[in-house]
Order: structure tokens, then sequence, then C-alpha cells
């Protein structure tokens, strides 16, 4: 009962967070508010016994990604009028298509037996606790994906700095 | 995990090695020829050690270098160095720090070979993250107005494609607790089949491979996407990227028995069908030839999805032979683009082809040849493909299906042909077309890709049976 | 068999030596090197042609073109009678056209770019007459489609030219597309596509049903209305006959080569090719008769009143097209090709006569802006009589020999139909006779009715162009000997010769009948002589009279029974209107805006505040992707 009461309220707050970031009119706003979403965000992880990810998104989302959001936007040092321009688009096509996934969604869990199936169970992660599990599966079976994510990051900084550098001559 | 396992990845780690070693070859000196010779060079090195490859290796769960896989990579190298020998002469003079492109094309290459030899969804995830990311910079490579929305567009819903992908690989492995293609089908039947989530995570993943793709209704970044990128780009993003994905697509389909879904057979015919008709259609109306292309490999990929449904021994074939065909003949009408354009803007508008017979007779024999493989006129490669597919899809008895796909090709012949026509008219007043002498490796590779391209046409068997070799084992 | 070879490539050659060197090379000398290259084909074919004559046949595969599992498709050759025949026509007309254009087209800037396209249709014609497989078949049809489509629109700056050549693509379209089904049906049902194994095994097929969209058909008829459908389109047969009159756009010599002698009698050259398939189906072959016998009276009662000269031999092509058909309809496959090949002779002649008018009038096509010409160019004259003699069917010319050999055998041939479209083919020669003769007289008789500057140019053709009109000349005289029937004392050589191909067709009648019958149609053509002489040889203006007192007729005569304003109105316009509607709105974003603008004002209050909202692309783009990923789940799990 209060399991679920907590993930009623966890899910609640989410929705709504979610939609305050992208409706507010200052970005500074936003980012603060996508920092609150982070925290529950990280508290369902804690409901769910995957108490690392908690950890890791506290860190790195909400600790590093965030305020390096907030230095950008207090850097570009965005005029009034350009803080006033919204984006929200076409909401009534994201709402359709909103609804309709929602829709979709809740027919297939329809039938769902809940409880994972593969090698790692609720038992097995009790046992173990999540960021030992975790850890292992990471640095064993995973070794080589984990390492070659380094690639996506070289990918990424090459990309940024290329698109980002000042003409040298011009 | 041995040493022994990394064996079989020579092919991709050289891939990855060039891309450092470009990289780390910039800080010291700068030369565009130097790093386009070292891009080269590792291509051709990474294509020499396919051969290498003996037997099927699987290495871990996640990758298997199998003759299927060695095939696409294979197509997927060759494909990058056209793309790298075309770029070279277009950024020249467009933008300064031009070497840091071939690390990212280097990058996305090994992306998309990833995706190639993928058997697992991590490896595929990262593979399309890789390939992805690169082409995000790649697309806005030359700054200006154009490439930077384009580049955004793509980011943007690059990244929402993601997040369907993700959530439908999370569906599936909730369903079946195993990433692993071949598992997966095993852990299906052994759960038994709960049938409405695994049907939304297989509608889920659809929807991130389609985006890539670009089939209807996820192909509306294409037209946008394909005109404000660099012609090389483009040309690289209508290739080597959807090739790795389809390649993907295809090995997924077949380990997880896809005829086994009536209801997963029909979307894809629904998606087939939808790409055929949105790309010709839209097609017609267009008139830049960016757009065009965009449009017409649309319906491409829907001709492609027809014998994707097929079933038997002439599937695999008919998808592999029609990518072949569908790689050489997009590199050369976007080569063709890209030796005419110029350092203001690139030549994608029709007027800037009225006349072309004229002034370039060469350059406008070879963009014919290759409209003419798309419209899928006989002694073509374009028109052997079109040949298995109607012939896989016939053999299927997909009848509705192939007489869409012939209408289709009807639809699509006019608007070739139109373009042809245009070729050799009467020379019009574009600035563009008075572009002064002609990049002789471009030069080259054009008249490479069009040899090839009357070869397939004329005397396909080798391919064929290369490819029924390499890919028996599906 | 190797030496064979040379008769599709020498024009293919040809065609890449024109095309590469064309503009900077060769230029002005780009007929030598076409005229060559296709004289060394009509060469070979003629040893072919000897050594068919010996009964020599080929069948032979050049390599592998195609293959998956166990089916097989060749690059190969069949040169068998049928083949030889189509080889003598394609090759024979093909050299002289060519002649003739290094004279017609003398000056025109794309002179070296119409030899190459003109090669290029001559080596796709030839591969056409030459498959021994329906891929290859297929290969050569849309290909001369293509030249045809170039040739047409050849004067691209004249915009009547490329509409004409678009008309003569869209159109075929529809042809072809029943033509491929066809194709892939022969290939589902004997696995096969090549000729020899498919004829060998037709009779498998019947009785056989098949599920085609949900109804089942009988197998060999289906197949042979698909195939003929492809007929249709392209030898121009109602309905689809549309395209040929337009395509008279084009240089009179493609005219000539392409839309009366070859690619036109392609139709013919299929249905007869595939006889065996055709002849296990009564309810096709009735088809077949009776539109080749609609479409020839249908033809022939619009080129009664038409003006433009090349017009006017147009629809006489149509029509006589028409009778092949007729021919084929009624199981007389022999003299259907026996027809098409004595008309390659006196059409091509016609058109290149015509073409010479036009030479000599600055391009002037109206007959009411011409008259006594036969004094300024009396071989121009003389070979167009001879042609329109030939076509009327007056007695000893070609036309009348293979034109007797078909209404002999639609009368006393065992087809239901057959009395029906005799009585047809009879009332056309008639009608015939009586517009080529008009033709004729207008153009070449009485008084010039054209200014006086034309009238100060007229001048015969140089001898380059006049030289092949007298050699077609005597094919339209001559060609026909090959086939007197025997009730003349001929040995019917021809239909003999095609037996082992195309099979004989005994008419079953007494000599009286066939008497006859050959009586009938030489005074229905000699009275259409008579009459065209009688109207248009006289002074005064009987025709005009005529034409006021039957103004109805007239008029719907004069607009072709307004067959392009109902296409126009059923086809053409709902087609733009969903296209400029429709497509358009879907690719503006129109429709997505409709939403994003309708909805909010369904919300009422909330409507003003999002009025002001941006629309970005990005944002629609990302809303249809999950849209279609929405529609995509609904399917799979609903479906």
């Amino acid at each position: 009962m209060l399991a679920e009461g907590i993930f009623i309220y966890l899910a609640a707050a989410i929705t709504i967070l979610s939609v305050l970031v992208i409706t507010r009119k200052n970005p500074v706003h936003s980012v603060i508010t996508m920092l609150v979403l982070f925290f529950h965000i990280a508290a369902l992880y804690v409901t769910l016994n995957a108490e690392f990810l908690a950890a890791v998104q506290v860190i790195v989302y909400a600790g590093a990604i965030l305020v390096l959001f907030l230095f950008v936007i207090l850097l570009l040092n965005l005029k009034e009028e350009a803080v006033a321009r919204r984006y929200v688009g076409p909401w009534p096509l994201g709402l359709m298509a909103a609804v309709g996934l929602f829709l979709a969604i809740i027919v297939s869990l329809d039938s769902f037996v809940a409880g994972p199936k593969g090698a790692f169970t609720t038992e097995v992660i009790k046992a173990e606790t999540n960021t030992k599990a975790l850890g292992k599966i990471l640095f064993t079976e995973y070794l080589y994906p984990f390492e070659v994510v380094s690639i996506v990051l070289l990918v990424a900084i090459i990309g940024a700095i290329v698109l980002a550098k000042k003409r040298l001559r011009s | 995990m041995t040493l022994n396992d990394l064996a079989p990845l020579i092919p991709l780690m050289v891939i990855a090695v060039s891309s450092v070693i470009i990289m780390l070859g910039i800080a010291f000196y700068r030369s565009r020829a130097f790093s386009g010779l070292l891009t080269l060079a590792g291509i051709a090195v990474a294509f020499i050690t396919l051969f290498g490859v003996q037997g099927t290796r699987q290495v871990t769960s996640l990758l298997i270098l199998d003759d299927y896989a060695l095939f696409y990579i294979g197509l997927i190298l060759a494909a990058s160095f056209v793309v790298a020998l075309l770029s070279s002469d277009y950024l020249e003079g467009r933008r300064e720090n031009i070497e840091e492109f071939y690390i990212l094309l280097l990058l996305s290459t090994l992306g998309s070979s990833v995706l190639a030899a993928s058997t697992h969804f991590v490896s595929f995830f990262i593979g399309l993250e890789i390939l992805s990311v690169s082409l995000y910079a790649l697309i806005a490579y030359t700054r200006n107005e154009l490439n930077i929305e384009a580049g955004v567009k793509y980011l943007v819903l690059a990244a929402a494609s993601s997040a369907f992908l993700l959530f439908g690989i999370a569906l599936l492995y909730g369903e079946t607790g195993t990433m692993e293609f071949s598992r997966m089908s095993s852990g299906i039947s052994a759960q038994g089949i709960n049938k409405g989530m695994l049907l939304t995570g297989f509608a889920l993943v659809l929807t991130g491979v389609g985006f890539k793709l670009a089939v209807a209704p996820f192909h509306m970044w294409t037209p946008d996407v394909y005109e404000g990128a660099p012609a090389p780009v483009t040309a690289f993003v209508a290739t080597v990227s959807k090739g790795g994905v389809f390649a993907l697509l295809l090995r997924y389909f077949i380990q997880v028995d896809m005829h086994a879904y009536p209801s997963l057979f029909g979307a894809v015919a629904f998606i087939a069908v939808a790409s055929m008709f949105a790309g010709n259609l839209l097609a017609l109306l267009q008139k830049n030839i960016k757009r065009i292309l965009a449009y017409s490999s649309i319906a491409h990929l829907g001709y492609l999805l027809v014998a994707f449904l097929a079933g038997g021994v002439m599937r695999v074939t008919a998808v592999t032979f029609y990518l072949v065909a569908y790689f050489i003949t997009t590199l050369g009408a976007f080569g063709v683009v890209t030796m005419l354009s110029g350092k203001e803007r690139d030549a994608d508008a029709v007027e800037d082809y009225q006349g072309l017979f004229r002034h370039r007779p060469w350059l406008a024999l070879i963009f014919s040849a290759m409209l003419f493989s798309l419209a899928g006129i006989p002694l073509t490669a374009g028109f052997i493909g079109k040949f298995y597919i109607v012939a896989a899809g016939a053999g299927s008895a997909l009848w509705l299906l192939v007489i869409m796909l012939v209408i289709n090709s009807a639809i699509g012949l006019y608007y070739y042909l139109r373009i042809i026509v245009v070729l050799y008219a009467q020379p019009g007043h574009s600035e563009v077309s008075a572009v002064s002498s002609l990049p002789l490796t471009g030069s080259l590779v054009l008249v490479l890709l069009t040899v090839l391209l009357l070869w397939l046409g004329v005397y396909p068997e080798p391919l064929i049976e290369m490819i029924h070799r390499m890919t028996m084992r599906f | 068999m190797d030496s064979y070879l040379l008769i599709p490539f020498l024009p293919l050659a040809a065609f890449f030596i024109n095309i590469i060197f064309g503009r900077t090379l060769i230029k002005d000398k780009a007929h030598w090197v076409s005229i060559l290259a296709v004289f060394g084909s009509w060469v070979v074919s003629m040893m072919a042609v000897a050594e068919v004559l010996q009964g020599k046949t080929v069948n032979a595969d050049l390599y592998t073109w195609i293959t998956s599992g166990g089916f097989k498709v060749s690059v190969g050759f069949l040169i068998d009678q049928l083949t030889s025949v189509m080889l003598v026509v394609v090759t024979t007309c093909s050299t002289l056209i060519h002649i003739y254009s290094a004279g017609y087209m003398h000056g025109d800037k794309g002179y070296y770019r119409f030899f190459s396209y003109l090669s290029l249709f001559t080596f796709s014609m030839l591969m056409l007459v030459t498959a021994n497989n329906f891929l290859q078949l297929y290969f050569g049809w849309e290909a001369v489609g293509l030249c045809s489509y170039f040739l047409i629109g050849f004067w691209y700056e004249k915009k009547s030219a490329s509409d004409a050549g678009k008309k003569a693509f869209i159109v075929n379209r529809f042809g072809d597309f029943g033509f491929g089904i066809g194709v892939i049906m022969i290939f589902l049902t004997f696995g096969t596509l090549h000729y020899i194994p498919i004829f060998g095994a037709v009779n498998g097929m019947v009785g056989q049903t098949v599920d085609f969209l949900g109804m089942q058909v009988d197998l060999p008829t289906l197949i042979a209305l698909l195939l003929f459908c492809g007929a249709v389109g392209k030898s121009a047969q109602i309905p689809l006959h549309v395209w040929l009159p337009d395509a008279m756009e084009g240089p009179t010599p493609v005219s000539a080569l392409i839309h009366a002698a070859t690619m036109v009698t392609a139709g013919v050259f299929m249905v007869a090719r595939c006889n065996p398939i055709f002849s296990l189906s009564p309810v096709a072959m009735d088809v077949v008769a009776i539109v080749g016998a609609v479409t020839a009276l249908f033809a022939a009662t619009i080129g009664l009143v038409q003006n433009d000269i090349k017009r006017i031999i147009a629809y006489s092509t149509v029509s006589q097209l028409g009778y092949m058909f007729l021919a084929c309809g009624v199981g007389a496959y022999g003299a259907g090709i026996f027809h098409l090949y004595t008309h390659a002779f006196f059409k091509a002649l016609l058109f290149l006569c015509a073409g010479s008018v036009m030479h000599a009038m600055a391009g002037e096509l109206d007959l009411q802006k011409m008259g006594g010409l036969k004094k300024y160019m009396p071989w121009t004259y003389l070979t167009m009589f001879v042609a329109s003699l030939s076509i009327a069917g007056v007695p000893g010319l070609a036309g009348f020999f293979s034109k007797d050999e078909i209404l002999w055998l639609a009368y006393s041939g065992p087809s239901p139909v057959g009395k029906l479209v005799w009585a047809i083919g009879t009332i056309v020669a008639f009608l015939t006779a009586f517009y080529s003769f008009r033709l004729i007289f207008l153009t070449f008789h009485g008084k010039f009715r054209g200014s006086h500057e034309q009238e100060h140019h007229l001048h015969e053709s140089p001898k380059v162009m006049t030289i092949p009109l007298m050699i077609l000349c005597v094919g339209a005289i001559a060609s026909g000997w090959v086939g007197i029937p025997s009730l003349l004392g001929g040995g019917a050589h021809f239909t003999e010769f095609m037996k082992p191909v195309l099979g004989h067709l005994e008419g079953h009648g007494t000599h009286a009948e066939e008497w006859m019958v050959m009586a009938i149609s030489v005074v229905a053509g000699l009275s259409g002589i008579g009459l065209a002489a009688f109207v248009y040889l006289r002074e005064g203006d009987l025709a005009a009279t005529v034409t006021q007192k039957f103004r109805f007729v007239h008029q719907v005569l004069w607009n072709k029974y307004y067959v392009d304003e109902l296409y126009d109105f059923i086809i053409v316009r709902p087609t733009i209107w969903i296209a400029k509607n429709v497509i358009v709105g879907v690719t503006d974003g129109k429709i997505i805006e409709g939403i994003v603008n309708g909805v909010p004002e369904l919300i009422g209050r909330f409507s003003l505040w999002l009025r002001s909202i941006q629309t970005g692309m990005v944002h629609q783009y990302a809303a249809v992707m999950a849209i279609g990923a929405f529609v995509v789940i609904a399917m799979v799990l609903l479906w």
C-alpha cells in the first residue's frame, strides 16, 4: 500500500515536472525544474532496488550535466525577447501521438507477467545487491561494449569541436 | 574471452585505429591529402583483412563475423572509400579544418559495420549511436545555414527515434529476459508468447530502425537532411548508414522468425506500400535534385521491404543484390551532384542540369545511366535488382505488394525520365554548370561506378553467385 | 551463330561511337557511322534469312543472365522463320530510313544525336525480335519505348513535341503494366521464361484456373489477355491508340521507322510469337479479333476527314495494325505477319513521301494548303501514288495479297467472329482506299493553295532522299509476290514458310467463295479510289457540301470521337486534382496544419493562447513519427 502510494506520487510528479520543463519561458526555470525531476527519477530507482542507478542519476545528471546546462545558459546571457519565445510546436499532434502511444502500451501491458525472466531474478539481485550485479556483468559479459562506448564519446567530442570551433582564417 | 577472440575483429579495429592515427596526425601535421590518404589506406587495409577472417566467428554474444556480416562490411567499406574519394575535392575551399571530416567518416563507417555484425541489442545500439553521432557532425560539417539546420533536425529526430528503439528493446528484454537475437527466439517460445508486449516491442524497434532507413511514416526528415547535408555526406547517409541498418534488420527478423507473427508482417507490408507511394508521389512534384533523390530513396527502401517480406531462399539474395545495386547507383548519382557543385551551393536545382550534355557529355551520360538504374531499366544493375525483388515477391505470392511495386516503378520512371530529358535539353543559364574543370579522382570514381553498374546489369551472374555463397547460412 | 551477334550489336556500337565522339569528332559525318552499321546488320540478316530458308533455325543462349535456384534466364537468340521476317523488315526499313535521314535531317543541330538515337532504336528493336525468352523481349520492349519517347520529343523546344513524348510514354505504361504482370504469370506457371520450353508445355495449362485478385480466372485466357494489354499499348489499338497520332510531332523519318514500320508492329509480332498461348483461349482470340476490327474501322473513319498529312497516315497505321490483329484473332497469324511485312514497305514509303513533301513545303502539314505538287516533285508523287495503290489493295501490288489473305481467312476460318470481322475489314478496305487517295489528290493534283513564297520554294528532294523512296517503292510493289495465293497460280510461299512457327490455318470454302471475297475487296478498294477521284478531282466543292450536310458526323470524326477529351475528363483531370489537392496538401503540411489549427479551436479557450505559438518543422516531423509509431503498434496489436 505504502509502496504503491509512493510510486503513484513519483509517477505523477515526474509527469507534471516533465511538462513543466518544456513549457517554461525562462530556460533557467526549465533547468531548475529538470533538477527536481531528476531527483524524483532517482527516487523511483531506489524503490526499484536499483540504488546504483539512483546514485548515478544524482551524481552525473543532476550534479554534472545540469550544472553544465546552467553555465551555458548563463554564459549565453539570453536577452529578454529570446527568453520569451517558446517552442511547444504543434501540441495537438503531440497530444494525439502521446495518447495513442499510451493506449497502445496499456493494451500491450494487459497480459504482461511481471518479474524479470533472465538470469537476474529479483532474488539474485537482492542477494548480490544491485551495484555488485551490475559491476560484474558490465566487466565480464559487456566488457567490449563498455570499452567501445568510449568511441561514442570520442565521436561526440570531435563532432562538437569541429562544429563549434571558430574559423581560423577567413 | 581471449586474444583469440579478438582476431576476427581486426577489420573493425583497423578502422577504429586509423581514426585515432588520423586524429593524432592532425595534431602534428595538418594536410588534407595526408589525412585523406591515411583514411583510404585504413579502409583498404580493413577491407583486405576481411579476407583473413576464417569461417564463422562468434565474438562473445555481441558480434558475429560470418560470411553475411563480412559481405555487408565489405560493401560498407567500399562505399565509404568512394565517399572519401568524392569528398576530398568537394571540401577543399569550402571550409578550413577538412581533416577532421575523415575521422568522423571512419567512425561512422565503424558504427555501420558493427551493425552489420551485431547479434545483440547492446552492440546494435552502440553501433547505431556511433553511426548517428558522427552523422550529426558530418551533416552540419560545412556550417552554412542549410547544413546546420539539417544537422539539428537530424539530431533531434534521431534522438527521438533512439528513444523509441530503446523502449522497444526494454519491452523485448522484459518479455524474453535476453538481448541476444538467437536466444530471444528460444526465450519467446520458452516463456509462452505474451503477444501484446512482444509485438509492441517489435513495433517500437521497427520504428527506430524505420527512422534510420527513412521509410514512411518515419521518413519526414529525409528530404530536408538530404538537401541540407553536403553532397558527399548525403551519399553517405543514403548508402552506408542505411546498408548497415538493413543488414541488421534482416538478420534480426530472420533469427526471430517474422513470419510467425502475421500482424507484424502486415505492419511491415503497410510500411513498404506507404514508402513506395509516399516516395514516388512526392518526388513527382519536386524540383530539387537532392530532394528527388531523397524521395526516390524512400521508395527504393519500400521496394527492398517487399523482398524482405518474401520468404524462401530468394529473400536474402534479392535484398543483398538490390542493396549493392542501390549503393552503386546512389553513390554515382550523388557523385555527379558532388562534382557539379560550386563553392557557393550544391548543384541541386533541376535547372542546374539543363543541357548538361552540351558542356559535360560524359557526366550527363553517367548521370543518365544512374537514373536509368534507379528507374530499373534493363541492362543496368537496378533492373536486375528489381527483377529479383519481383521474383522473390511473386515466388511468395505477395501479389498485392508486387502489383504495388510495378505501379510504383511506372510512376518512378516518369520523374527519372524528366530529369534525363532536362540533361539533353538546350543549356539554360545556371552558374553551377560553369564549374571550371572536374577533379580527376572524382571522375575516375564515377567512371568506375558506371562500369560496375552496366557490368552488373549485363552480367550479374558472378555477383549473384557470390551473394548466394556468402548468405547461404540463412 | 556468332556472326548473328553482329545483327543487333553493330547498331549498338554505332550508338556508342556517335554519342561519345559525335559532338567533337564526327559531327555532320554521324550518318556514315550509323548507316554503315545498320547496313552491316542488314547484310548479316540476309545471310541469316538464307540459312533459315534452308531450314536451319537457331536457338542459342549467349550466356546466363540471371539465375536463382532452379530458374535461369539467358541472353540468347532465336532465329526462326518469324524472326527472319522481322529481321528483313527491321533492317531493310532501318537502312533505307537511315539513308533518307541523312538528307532530311541535314543541318539540324542535333544531327549526331539523332543518328545515335536511331541506332539505339535499331539495336533495341533487333533485340526485341531476336530474343529467345520473355525477359529479353521485355527489355527490347521497354527500350524501343524509351527510344520512341526520346525521338518523339527530339525537338524538345516544341512544347507539343515534348507533350506528345510524355503522352506516348504514359499511355504505354498502362499497356506495359498488363504485359509485365503477364510475363510474371508465365514465369510462375512454367518456371521459365524461355519460349521453346514454354510453348512446348502450354497444353498443360488447359483448364487450369487461377485466383487472380479474388476471382477464379481461366489461366490461358488471363495470360493471353495480359500479354495483349501490352500489345494494345505498343501497337496503338483501342483504347490506348491516342498516343500514336500525337507521336507525329517527331521528325518524319522517326514516324516512318518507329511509328509505322517497326516498333508499333511489335505488338503484332508478340501476339504471333505467343500464338500457342493465344490459341488455347477462344475468348482471348475473339477479343483480339474484335479489338483489331473495331480499331481498324474506327481509325479509318477518323482518317477520312483529317487535314494533317502525317496524322492521316498515322490513323492509317492504326487502322492497318488493327487489320493485323484482326488476322491474329481469327487464327491467321501467318496472314497477320504477312501484312505486317508488306505494310512496313508501303507505310514507310508513305511517311517518307510525306516527309519529302514537308521538306518541299518548309514543314507545312496542312493538306488544304497544298495541291498540284505533281509537277514539282515527280518522284515523290510517283512513289507515293504506288504506295497508295498498294495500301488500297489494287491487285498485283503488295498490299493486295496480304489484305486478301486476311479477309479470306477471316471469312472462311473457324473463328466465330470471322464473318463479322470480314465484313468490317471489307468496309475498312473501302475507307482506306478513299482516304489514301483523298490525300494524294489534295496534295498532288489541282492547283497549289499555299502562299506564293511556298510555291516559289517547291522543289524535288535531293537524291539521298528520293533513292530510298524508289527502293521502298519496289518493296511496295513486289514484296507481296512471295505470298501469291494458289488461287491465282502462286504457291502461297509465305504462309508455307511460316508454318513451323505460326501453324497453318486452312480456309474452308469453295473456289467460288474465294473469288467472291477477293472480288469484293478489290471492288471496295477501287470504288474507294473512284469516289475519292469523283469528290476531289472534279472542280467544285462537293466535299464541302457533304461536310455541310453531315455536319455532326464530320464534327465527331474531326474531333476523333472525342476520345482525348474523354480521357482528359475521366483520367487526367482527376489525377491532377488529386495531385494538387491531396499530395501537395500533404507535402505542404496543409493537412498537418489543419489538424494543428483545427484541434485548438475545438478546445476553445486554449486556442487564443496557442495561436501565437510558432510551428517548428522538427516538431511536426517528430509528431508524425510518433503517430507513425502508434499506427504501427496499433496495426501489430489489432491486425
